[in-house]
């Protein structure tokens, strides 16, 4: 493998997760066992409909479940990280270290 | 945005900790150490003086438990709902055992009154040792929840309320000087109370009641 395919190799991430709306989502998942919508979008300050298209995307990967029913007469959609969803963002936070960290040490060595 | 992703702790402590920016906690803590020295110092001018302060506390927490259903409603209309993940949920055990503690504490405190008599010489020591165990079981209780909680301005709450017990007690044992209980309990009530009070303003303001529920259909 060459120099640029090591570059390349080291740059890629999952591009799911590396949208800043979803990485959101997806943190603040990762921290509780589950929350509801509105948890979702006052912690990530997105609106319903992109917090829903977000989700959907999501959810297409496997990587959080929602679940819609309700809470008492209210509807209620709670949303929850898979297991593939948890093991998904800590091998994107790897790979995100590993990519940067010969940049981190340039720019050390250029301090 | 902030994703979180270099600090999950803080992250989820930041999350956590926003449930009790509303203050209302506060108020209630505050109304209820008011409520107990109103009750104390109303009593005292009756007779049967258990009745009445069964009946005063039972009119205080009817008027301030609405508070805490307030709050339910104002946290999960504005800031949503979550179930804690493993590491919080320790932490709210934590607290729980101190609340036990606390509790436990009381009952071992009532003991020692009780198996001390009713002599002037009993009444000097416990007149010395109760307050102590007051100040102690306030810091106590609410450092664990400042602690097990992360929300800091509890340490305060804990020292200002433990001064409730002794301001009551050790001016009539030092110098002879009554400070009546609506004073020693209402005054670390009402700074409590006023924290709270703030902290809600601040909070109705940064997280307005939204219009209505939105879907995530778009």
């Amino acid at each position: 493998m060459g120099e640029r395919d090591d570059a390349v190799a080291r740059t890629t991430v999952d591009r799911l997760i590396h949208e800043p709306a979803r990485l959101a989502i997806m943190t603040n998942l990762f921290v509780v066992e589950n929350a509801n919508a509105r948890y979702l979008l006052q912690q990530t300050q997105l609106t319903w409909g992109n917090l829903g298209s977000h989700l959907n995307r999501l959810e297409e990967a496997g990587y959080v479940e929602v679940e819609k029913g309700y809470k008492g007469k209210k509807p209620e959609t709670t949303i929850k990280l898979t297991e593939a969803g948890r093991e998904a963002l800590v091998a994107y936070r790897n790979q995100l270290i590993d990519a940067l960290s010969p940049v981190t040490q340039d720019l050390d060595e250029g301090q | 945005m902030n994703t979180g992703l270099t600090d999950l702790k803080a992250l989820e402590r930041d999350a956590f900790r926003r449930f009790y920016d509303d203050g209302l906690f506060d108020v209630f803590v505050g109304a209820l150490l008011v409520t107990m020295g109103a009750i104390a110092t109303v009593t005292d001018r009756y007779e049967s003086e258990s009745i009445v302060s069964l009946l005063a506390f039972g009119i205080g927490m009817a008027l301030i438990t609405p508070l805490l259903l307030w709050r339910r409603h104002l946290l999960r209309t504005r800031l949503g709902t979550f179930e804690p993940g493993p590491e919080r949920r320790r932490k709210l055990r934590g607290t729980k055992l101190a609340l036990l503690a606390s509790v436990v504490m009381g009952v071992i405190a009532l003991g020692v009154a009780v198996a001390a008599g009713n002599t002037e010489q009993s009444a000097d020591v416990l007149g010395a040792i109760v307050p102590l165990l007051w100040f102690t079981n306030a810091v106590c209780v609410f450092g664990a929840m400042a602690y097990f909680l992360d929300v800091p301005r509890f340490y305060f709450h804990g020292v200002v309320m433990g001064f409730a017990m002794p301001l009551m007690i050790w001016p009539d044992l030092l110098w002879d000087r009554l400070v009546e209980p609506v004073i020693a309990f209402g005054v670390p009530g009402l700074i409590v109370a006023a924290v709270g009070i703030c902290k809600l303003v601040e909070f109705l303001r940064t997280y307005p009641a939204p219009s209505s529920e939105g879907s995530l259909d778009g």
